[in-house]
């Protein structure tokens, strides 16, 4: 191999040729044919999008001309303008070089374009009627050629005037600058393929003269920015010809249109240019193809759906009768402006919006150049909202293009001038993008490419030195746009409500209201109020609101109450007015002011929490704050407040305190689904665990300082009952518990009340903090009985007095404060009497008829039973006492049993198969379901009693939102119901033994 | 459907229509009626027309009394009774709740639902009923029905009535689009039967209100009173509602396969099982009043055990047989139901038993050659025929236990017809019959 060749190959590589060799032979090959000697062939490959292709294009055009007896022609581009503009499209386009390689006698065309004017300017309906033999001048042009040849004539001369547009496209220094007239050449062209189509459509159809035809774009075509390959969305409407009856106008109409778009995408010997899609049409695909105008009218006034005025906002005649298609635009266009007016039109659009997301397989979203997050679809959706919105006071806004639209918005100050130019930027760099894809193989795509070798072709066809340089942009761009519809949309609400100076954007009252409410906001005025409240003024906190509240708008839109959501930021800004770091953390975080927003405005209880105190706003900007704290940690934290302090009330305080603040924590994280209903049971639990654990130290020290003593001559212990001994308890729950002493000593009862007194007051006395309830009804004689007792007395008690009942109630005992020693001594005293050996005679009847009482006397009054979570058929009760029951009967035998946690019963009950299978799935799924439901009622906080199932559909939506599921309210009810008929047909079985055909 | 929609506003404006009557179906399939003037028809296809969903039997409960019907274009027919011009037309409606969404309480919208579930396996279900009644005499509540011809030894076009009511009714129902495929006089005094022609489900389900409401109309014009209790009369036979069914894939009947045994494919034969499997438990929405288990129970031909039979009229099922190359007709029939069963919720859960069958493969049982009323009792159970419920009491316990009827009804219908039921049982325990004074006054 000789030096020369080396170097050779070497360049060739550098100027991006994936195989170099192949490369230089292929250039030998294409020197041979031509009979040429390139000066330096390495730079000229350097300008081809995709060298290899495009060398191979080059030598297969060139053995074509060369048969063709073309190969002069070829030979005289060489180093010429049109030379270089004939490499590009090759290196570009590997479809229209197949094109040229059909028609090697079109590459005289590329010299001829040096004196055609620019191509913006040339009349492609003239060309393509004149292909098919038609004349120009003619309204409604007949061509002289039809059926299959007219087609084939037709498509050549599109594709020939394809072929400049994309050359010059692709040979410009600027491809973003020329987007708009590339798009607007496209559009002209396939409105003159479709004029064409026409005119070949009425050379085959005798009777034409019977109808007037317009054939209306709509889409991208409609506002002439059209891509290379898309389908083009069309209506049709026709007139009939004087003295014509419109029936038969409209049956010849109907011909002709058929005809005109099977031309433009029918099979043929020359391929088809795209689709023709009429769907957009009154009534879709079931509507009849042609109506007259008063038709599309009639349609349009009274069933048209929002989305379809949406569409018709690009609507413009394109091809046949230009007087019927301007009679057309005339009656429609206003009705594009008024649509804004009509009910529903925010929650259609909007819902419009997410069904496009949704449509993006996952997979794809992010290499979709238009349907993706940041895509050319959120641009296009911005832009049209607003156009729609202030479109129908301000007429500069009737525009279809949105490059022009949105260059209106700027000028009537609709939009700020940086996102407007950001905007247009993106637009422009994303349809570059999508051109040059579709211009590859002239296919219809929106996708990213994923291999390399596909990456590198298009960041050389758009322009990018680098695919890592291309990227960047590309990330760049999509968070822009995303972050653009926030700004664009709400940002300009700001400078009117805010009475700032002249802005750039510059919205009146009127138009303030009106996005306000059409982002969902159902009291505009008063939204409109808090706005202004925040963000008026000169004080440093303003300029921040006047920041973060594009943003928080959107986001308190998306929330289920937005108006309440927005008013709770308004009181906790207020209240937080002088805390630095508040507005702050809300500006820099990445997450907290969106955090704040969905807690605002679905949460009751989580917003009354962050007023109660605001510090707990800080936890939204890092995970690991919004984690619930392990018991140990908190006790930890209790633990040094109490040894700090001498001073009870200042202690107790900061220990109702550290619960306040763990609920908080715990309510906030359920709400953003960080975690669920039972870690948040749980965590709840813990926090009752450490206070009452405190307020315990705190008691006995009391009591001890009361009476002058060094040392308390009794052990005591606080035992957790009921669903806190369960460690399932919810945001409001009482705590159930007992008091138990140990001792000898013969004031030991007496000092024991005293403990136990002074710790429910410690708890229970209002204070700055938040209460926690404490409720010892569950002791043994209930309320009858002395407040603690000692553990002899009670062993005594459960030993020869105890009702079944209160066997049960010690299922779910759990020492949660207090003496070691004594917590376990008791736990063993209680085994022995919670897991007998066997059930005592009639215990089993007692406890039905008791269950069977509770049923009939303990529901609320004028409620539906079935609807209520906790006491209701096949509500929380229901389920535990099936499981208690087998606890009862089986946990002497079986310690798995042994633990006062409903559901780890329920598995270990399953596991010994004491409860089939599929009876505790139907039961755990009722009762985790039921647990949840009251979680999220309690969250939502608008209701007192968060043991009832709210009827009000919408409400029951907002609830399975919390819960962090899908359903409608009324699948919810209907979900709610079946799980609870299922597990009341199990408790009717294992509890009541009601069905005889039970073992 | 917005074409629907015009041509039934044209319609209006043409006819002079002065009321529009909205239709719907309460939960034990009694008709409603709403009356709105034509200036409100276009709202009320728009956005339905509000109405106070408590007063109705089972539709809501009642704190969210607020219903919306839709009216569905394609149901619209001029009434022919309401006089020649200026006269009315009624629509069936969908019932939706204030947010849109279909109540989930509407008969109509559950068997939407059940045709849907069809649909995803690539059936469409056809019925077509025959639905029996009485004519009585015009009479006093308290007094003893009479059966019009029946009516005396001095009556001397004794069954002129029937004759010429058939002809009334027949007309006035094809005039509504109603297509009749069969009349004749049935076993009992006054009583007739006409057969609907096979349409959809949801259109059958439709054109059987309307039939009562017709058969109820045109008994008013002639002064004879028509009734469609399943058992009006001691020892004449009962008014059933026999209803035979077939499913589509497409144009094709799925029932049929001319290899098969009878020409019955196995897709057929496994819906009768499903049927045979869940007889029992649907019986209270087939036949779903006390009086029902007195045809059920009455002998005549009515079926009270759980068996197939081809050509066997003491079959539950029964196949009859379709003439060579008529494959199309294929079909089941279900010979419990009765006159009085809401068609909605009732070809629901046929449908439901159905697909069950078919869903899970199972084996159709052997065929049924004897009269199963001649049998023994001990017979009967060593062949495996088991007994429908014997009362409504029996039928409310077997369908409170049933998956599929609750799944099929949704948990507000199933709730709701279980309580309604039990209160109609209740109430009707609580009676003391002319029977009892009869047998035991004297006596005791």
């Amino acid at each position: 191999m000789s030096a020369r060749e080396v170097s050779f190959t070497t360049l060739l590589r550098r100027a991006g040729a994936a195989d170099p060799t192949r490369a230089a032979g292929l250039v030998e090959e294409i020197q041979e044919i031509v009979g040429i000697e390139f000066q330096d062939p390495a730079t000229l490959v350097s300008y081809l999008a995709d060298p290899d292709a495009g060398l191979l294009q080059l030598v297969r055009l060139a053995e074509a001309a060369r048969d063709a007896g073309h190969v002069d022609t070829l030979r005289g581009l060489a180093a010429t303008e049109a030379g270089a503009k004939l490499g590009v499209l090759l290196g570009g386009s590997l479809a229209l070089g197949d094109f040229l390689i059909r028609h090697p006698e079109l590459l005289g065309d590329f010299e001829a374009w040096a004196d055609a004017p620019p191509f913006p300017e040339i009349d492609v309906r003239a060309a393509l009627l004149e292909a098919v033999g038609a004349d120009p001048a003619d309204d409604a042009p007949v061509a002289a050629i039809g059926g299959a040849e007219g087609q084939r004539a037709m498509r050549v001369a599109y594709r020939r005037a394809l072929m400049r547009v994309a050359s010059e496209d692709l040979y410009s220094h600027a491809p973003p600058t020329l987007m708009p007239a590339v798009g607007a050449a496209l559009a002209d062209l396939a409105g003159a393929a479709l004029e064409a189509g026409l005119a070949i459509a009425r050379h085959d159809e005798p009777d034409h003269a019977a109808t007037r035809l317009a054939i209306i774009a709509m889409g991208k075509c409609g506002a002439r920015e059209l891509n290379y390959v898309s389908d083009v969305d069309v209506i049709y409407v026709a007139e009939p010809a004087e003295g014509v009856e419109d029936d038969r106008s409209l049956r010849v109409a109907t011909r002709l249109a058929v005809a005109a778009a099977k031309t433009c995408s029918g099979m043929g010997v020359e391929p088809a240019l795209w689709e023709v899609d009429p769907n957009l049409r009154p009534e879709g695909r079931d509507g009849p193809l042609v109506r007259n105008v008063s038709a599309h009218r009639a349609y349009y006034e009274r069933w048209a759906e929002t989305w379809e005025f949406q569409a018709l906002l690009k609507a413009r005649p394109v091809a046949g009768d230009p007087e019927v298609g301007e009679r057309y635009i005339e009656a429609m266009w206003p009705m594009v402006w008024s649509a804004v007016e009509r009910d529903g039109f925010v929650e259609s659009a909007q819902a419009m919006r997410r069904r496009v997301e949704q449509h993006v397989p996952a997979a794809e979203a992010d290499r979709q150049i238009k349907l993706g997050p940041g895509g050319l679809r959120d641009v296009e959706f911005t832009i049209q909202m607003l156009q729609l919105v202030h479109g129908r006071a301000d007429e500069s806004l009737r525009v279809r293009g949105t490059l022009d639209a949105l260059a209106r918005l700027r000028a009537g100050g609709y939009v700020g001038r940086p996102q407007a130019a950001t905007m247009d930027r993106s637009y422009r760099q994303l349809r570059v993008w999508e051109h040059r894809l579709q211009m590859r193989k002239l296919t219809r795509t929106h996708l990213m490419p994923e291999g390399d070798q596909e990456r590198r072709v298009l960041a050389r066809a758009s322009g990018f030195a680098t695919v890592h340089y291309m990227d960047e942009v590309w990330t760049d761009i999509r968070r822009d746009v995303r972050a653009m519809h926030l700004e664009m949309f709400y940002r300009p609400i700001l400078p009117v409500v805010a009475r700032l100076s002249a802005d750039e954007a510059r919205l009146d009252d009127a138009a303030a209201r009106a996005r306000l409410a059409a982002v969902g906001f159902v009291d505009p005025a008063g939204a409109y109020r808090h706005i202004q409240a925040l963000t008026e003024g000169v004080s440093r906190s303003a300029a921040i609101q006047r920041q973060l509240m594009p943003a928080m708008i959107g986001w308190f839109a998306q929330g289920a109450d937005p108006d309440a959501g927005l008013l709770a930021f308004r009181q906790l800004s207020e209240q937080l007015s002088s805390s630095q770091w508040y507005l702050k953390l809300l500006r820099d975080s990445a997450t907290a002011a969106e955090r704040l927003a969905r807690l605002l405005s679905t949460s009751g209880y989580v917003a009354r929490a962050l007023l109660a105190s605001g510090e707990a706003v800080t936890w939204l900007d890092r995970d690991e704050d919004l984690v619930p704290r392990a018991y140990d940690r908190l006790w930890g934290e209790a633990d040094a407040v109490l040894r700090r302090s001498n001073d009870p009330p200042q202690a107790i305080t900061a220990l109702r305190g550290l619960r306040r603040r763990e609920l908080s924590r715990v309510a906030a994280a359920d709400v953003l689904g960080m975690i669920n209903a039972s870690r948040a049971a749980l965590a709840v639990s813990h926090a009752a665990d450490m206070v009452i654990e405190g307020a315990l130290r705190i008691a006995q020290h009391q009591v001890r300082e009361a009476r002058g003593l060094d040392a308390l001559p009794i052990r005591f212990a606080v035992i957790a009952m009921g669903r806190y001994g369960g460690l399932e308890m919810g945001y409001q729950s009482d705590a159930d518990v007992q008091f138990v002493w140990d001792g000898d000593t013969k004031d030991g009862q007496a000092i024991a009340v005293q403990i136990a007194q002074e710790l429910r007051t410690l708890l229970q006395k209002v204070g700055p903090q938040p209460p926690l309830e404490i409720d010892a009804d569950l002791r043994p004689e209930g309320r009858n009985g002395p407040l603690a007792r000692s553990l002899a007395s009670c062993t005594e008690y459960y030993g020869r007095w105890a009702d079944p009942w209160e066997a049960q109630a010690l299922l779910r005992a759990r020492p949660c404060a207090g003496d070691t020693d004594l917590r376990e001594a008791f736990v063993r005293m209680i085994d022995g009497v919670r897991y007998p050996e066997r059930l005592p005679d009639g215990a089993l009847k007692q406890m039905r008829l008791l269950k069977a009482r509770m049923e009939a006397e303990r529901l609320p009054r004028g409620i539906d039973p079935r609807r209520h979570l906790k006491l209701g058929p096949g509500g929380l009760s229901d389920v535990e006492w099936v499981v208690q029951l087998t606890q009862l009967r089986h946990g002497h035998a079986h310690p798995e049993l042994r633990t006062t946690i409903t559901l780890e019963a329920l598995a270990a009950a399953a596991d010994l198969d004491l409860i089939s299978r599929p009876d505790a799935t139907q039961l755990r799924s009722a009762w985790v379901l039921a647990t949840d439901l009251r979680g999220a009622l309690a969250l939502r906080g608008n209701v007192r009693d968060t043991d009832v199932l709210p009827g009000d559909v919408r409400e029951l939506g907002v609830l399975a939102g919390i819960l962090g599921s899908s359903l409608t309210g009324s699948q919810l009810d209907e979900r709610y119901s079946r799980n609870a008929r299922r597990a009341r047909g199990v408790t009717e079985r294992l509890f009541f033994g009601w069905d005889e055909d039970a073992r | 459907m917005d074409k629907q929609q015009e041509y039934v506003l044209r319609s209006v404006e043409e006819r002079d229509i002065r009321f529009i009557r909205l239709w719907f179906t309460d939960v034990l399939g009694i008709l409603k009626s709403v009356a709105i003037a034509p200036a409100e028809l276009e709202n009320a296809f728009a956005e339905g027309i509000g109405f106070d969903g408590s007063a109705v039997e089972g539709l809501t409960r009642v704190y969210e009394a607020d219903m919306i019907a839709k009216p569905d274009p394609a149901t619209f027919q001029i009434l022919p009774w309401r006089g020649e011009r200026q006269g009315a037309a009624r629509m069936f409606c969908d019932i939706f709740t204030p947010d849109g969404e279909p109540a989930l309480s509407d008969p109509r919208q559950v068997l939407k639902r059940t045709l849907d579930k069809a649909s995803a396996q690539g059936f469409s279900f056809y019925t077509h009923p025959e639905i029996e009644f009485y004519l009585f005499k015009q009479f006093e509540s308290g007094q003893q029905p009479v059966p019009v011809d029946r009516a005396g030894y001095f009556d001397n076009v004794p069954r002129g009535t029937a004759h010429n009511f058939r002809r009334e009714a027949i007309t006035m129902l094809e005039n509504m689009g109603i297509s009749v495929e069969f009349s004749h006089h049935e076993a009992g005094p006054g009583q007739n039967e006409i057969d609907l022609r096979y349409a959809d489900a949801l259109t059958t389900a439709d054109n059987v209100m309307t039939f009562r409401t017709v058969i109820k109309e045109v008994a008013l014009e002639q002064g004879v009173f028509a009734s469609f209790m399943p058992k009006p009369l001691f020892e004449a036979p009962g008014s059933g509602m026999h209803t035979h069914m077939s499913l589509f894939e497409g144009d094709r009947n799925a029932f049929h396969e001319p290899s098969g045994e009878m020409g019955l494919s196995l897709v057929a034969r496994q819906f009768m099982a499903g049927l045979l499997r869940h007889a029992p438990e649907i019986t209270a929405i087939t036949n779903q009043y006390v009086n029902s288990y007195k045809r059920l129970w009455g002998g005549a031909e009515a079926p009270s055990y759980v068996c197939w039979g081809s050509n066997n009229r003491s079959a539950l099922v029964r196949v009859p047989v379709h003439k060579p190359g008529k494959g199309q007709s294929a079909r089941v029939e279900y010979r419990a139901m009765d006159s009085a069963a809401n068609p909605y919720l009732a070809f629901s859960v046929l449908l439901a038993a159905g697909l069950k069958g078919i869903e899970e493969g199972l084996e159709l049982p052997e065929g049924a050659e004897d009269d199963v009323w001649e049998l023994s009792n001990a017979e009967r159970r060593a062949m495996g025929y088991e007994p429908l419920p014997t009362s409504l009491a029996e039928a409310i316990t077997e369908m409170e236990r049933s998956e599929l009827v609750a799944e099929t009804l949704g948990e507000r219908v199933f709730d709701f017809v279980l309580r309604n039921k039990r209160a109609e049982w209740e109430s009707y325990r609580a009676q003391v019959t002319p029977y009892e004074l009869d047998t035991y006054l004297s006596v005791l």
